[in-house]
């Protein structure tokens, strides 16, 4: 299959006050399309940290980082930008949806900055694609939490991804909800969307093809 | 979705404060908009008065004043400066005058201080020298005790063409011999008498408030003018109607700085609570900002959704205070006129105009704009991946 996001050797490190904090240290991992992988490990293992770096939200400080063999250059963030914009979605633990914007409004969100047209219709296929049609026209405010979510999952479709980076996509659900969001990311993984998901859940870990351990920085398994 | 609309909607969601600055933006538009309006609105209508609508085109006044002038002319003051009468034949020799009208002027508060008279007394010159000087009602003075009343004195005091008018300042009853058409001037506010009476009553014979000269071509008025201070002593100036104008608004200047110090006033407190409510928006959207970065926005995205949200709100308080203006101008006139300046030309002194408004307008926005750079900037610094690892 072919390699989507390649990390080689790679290592972060920043500083916290006065501490030098080694986010992560000499990790290799590959995501090629249609992976569904689950980057497991305790709190502060790096795996926050591995993910933004495969999203191109920031740079490793050692190390290589390619796009679908193209190597990130440091400093570049207009092409981090379009690389996010065309290639990537994002969901999140918190949702982050706008709290004025209707649903349909904002799985639209992201096209606003990639300066595509929004398309009713395709929005509408979105929606019904996480079970939703029937929430278009409501708030946030207005949601479940898994709702919200799903709707999250929804809007980082809209720029046709190759891969969704989801950090801790179940962590402010119910079982119940996180099933339904697991699922649909499962489903979305058999339409060819390679899923890279970080979780502290064991079971939810279980139904990934692919888990990658983090300890200290570090691939541990 | 359209960045505008995301805009609107972010300012919807904390509406009280959004409300709050567009307001400290619309009183700090408002009070540009009344003060330019006055500023404007005043000199034009000085210069309206003082040099298009009397007819007069110089002045013989004592020293070379025109402050001095200014207020003898304009605030009907006894000055303790005067002119020979004997000047007056000087004048009307001079080549290119058409007419020259010797005036003594003096005014007189009511002894419990409610209510000043202004006096002037003229010679029959004064309907050559002044073409909007029309008697209406009645005719010119029948003998030392008539007073020819401006057009306001005459409603106020419900007189009529040989009523009586008593004087308890002057301890002298006069009798109204004629009413003149309302020329919107300060001449509706005068009391006129005959130039001998005036001058017996204040004591000063043969002794005049200054000379007002009209000239027969106004394109020649420097050589007039000239020929004029060759024919009289040094003590005595020559000065043109538009150097008196500008000698009245000297005494404007005070006011005018006290009114531009209160408009710098309002725009610095509101440049403080565009930026304060700007930077507590960037503030509590971190995370929300950085979310977009993750989806794709754009440091320049970020600046100009920011900016947009500033412009939105200067925009709307700006569009109130111009409009608050267009309402409390007339009002502002009204108290400028009563008690802020000493001179008060007839007719509207602050008109609202659109030029005002629309200036008024382009600084509110020019505002907002400044005020945006800090907190856009800011925003559109936000390291999506530092935002969310930290908070």
């Amino acid at each position: 299959m072919n390699s989507l996001i390649a990390l080689e050797k790679v290592s972060k490190f920043y500083r916290r006050g006065s501490e030098e904090v080694h986010a992560l240290d000499g990790v290799t991992l590959e995501i090629a399309e249609g992976d569904l992988i689950a980057i497991c490990g305790p709190s502060g293992s790096g795996k926050t940290t591995l993910l933004n770096i495969a999203g191109c939200m920031d740079h490793a400080s050692n190390g290589v980082v390619r796009i679908r063999g193209e190597q990130v250059e440091r400093g570049s963030e207009r092409r981090l930008a379009e690389i996010r914009q065309s290639l990537i979605g994002f969901v999140f633990q918190q949702f982050f949806l706008i709290p004025t914007l209707t649903v349909e409004e904002n799985v639209e969100l992201p096209l606003l900055f990639s300066h595509r047209k929004a398309d009713r219709a395709r929005t509408a296929e979105l929606l019904e694609s996480v079970g939703l049609s029937h929430r278009r026209r409501h708030l946030p405010n207005q949601l479940s939490g898994g709702e919200m979510q799903r709707v999250a999952v929804a809007r980082s479709l809209v720029n046709d991804p190759k891969v969704i980076l989801a950090d801790e996509p179940t962590g402010n659900l119910d079982s119940r909800n996180s099933n339904a969001v697991v699922g649909l990311f499962e489903s979305l993984n058999r339409k060819g969307i390679a899923i890279v998901l970080v979780t502290h859940n064991p079971d939810l870990a279980a139904r990934c093809r692919k888990v990658v351990h983090l300890e200290d920085g570090k691939v541990v398994g | 979705m359209k960045l505008v609309k995301l805009a609107f909607n972010n300012i919807r969601r904390t509406p009280v404060r959004a409300v709050l600055t567009a307001a400290s933006v619309l009183i700090a538009a408002a009070t540009l908009s009344v003060v330019l309006s006055l500023d404007r609105g005043y000199s034009r209508a000085v210069k309206r008065e003082l040099v298009d609508k009397t007819g007069v085109h110089l002045y013989v006044t004592k020293e070379n004043c025109p402050i001095e002038a200014a207020s003898v002319v304009a605030q009907g003051g006894l000055s303790p400066l005067y002119v020979e009468q004997s000047l007056v034949a000087a004048a009307e020799a001079t080549a290119g005058i058409a007419a020259v009208l010797p005036f003594q002027l003096f005014a007189e508060t009511t002894s419990d201080g409610t209510r000043t008279d202004i006096f002037m007394g003229v010679t029959e010159a004064i309907r050559k020298v002044r073409p909007d000087w029309v008697i209406e009602k009645g005719g010119w003075f029948e003998n030392g005790d008539s007073v020819i009343l401006g057009a306001q004195i005459a409603q106020i005091e419900l007189a009529k063409v040989g009523d009586r008018l008593y004087s308890e300042k002057l301890n002298k009853e006069f009798k109204v011999s004629g009413i003149l058409r309302k020329s919107y001037s300060q001449d509706d506010g005068i009391i006129f008498m005959p130039l001998d009476t005036a001058q017996r009553l204040v004591k000063r014979e043969g002794r005049l408030s200054a000379i007002a000269v009209k000239l027969a071509d106004v394109s020649r008025i420097q050589d007039v003018t000239t020929l004029l201070r060759g024919r009289i002593s040094q003590d005595y100036s020559v000065i043109g109607a538009k150097e008196l104008s500008e000698g009245v608004l000297g005494f404007f200047a005070a006011t005018r700085m006290i009114m531009f110090v209160m408009v710098g006033v309002a725009f610095g407190v509101s440049v403080f609570g565009i930026v304060n409510t700007m930077l507590m928006v960037v503030m509590e959207r971190r995370r929300e900002i950085a979310y977009l970065k993750c989806v794709g926005a754009r440091r320049e995205d970020v600046l100009r959704l920011i900016t947009l949200e500033t412009l939105i709100i200067c925009l709307l308080g700006g569009l109130g205070g111009v409009l608050a203006g267009v309402f409390i101008t007339p009002m502002a006139g009204s108290l400028l006129r009563g008690t802020l300046v000493g001179y008060v030309p007839a007719g509207s002194i602050a008109t609202p105009s659109a030029g005002v408004a629309l200036f008024s307008l382009l600084v509110a926005v020019g505002t907002g704009v400044i005020c945006a750079l800090y907190p856009a900037w800011k925003a559109a610094s936000i390291v999506p991946m530092e935002v969310l690892r930290n908070e």
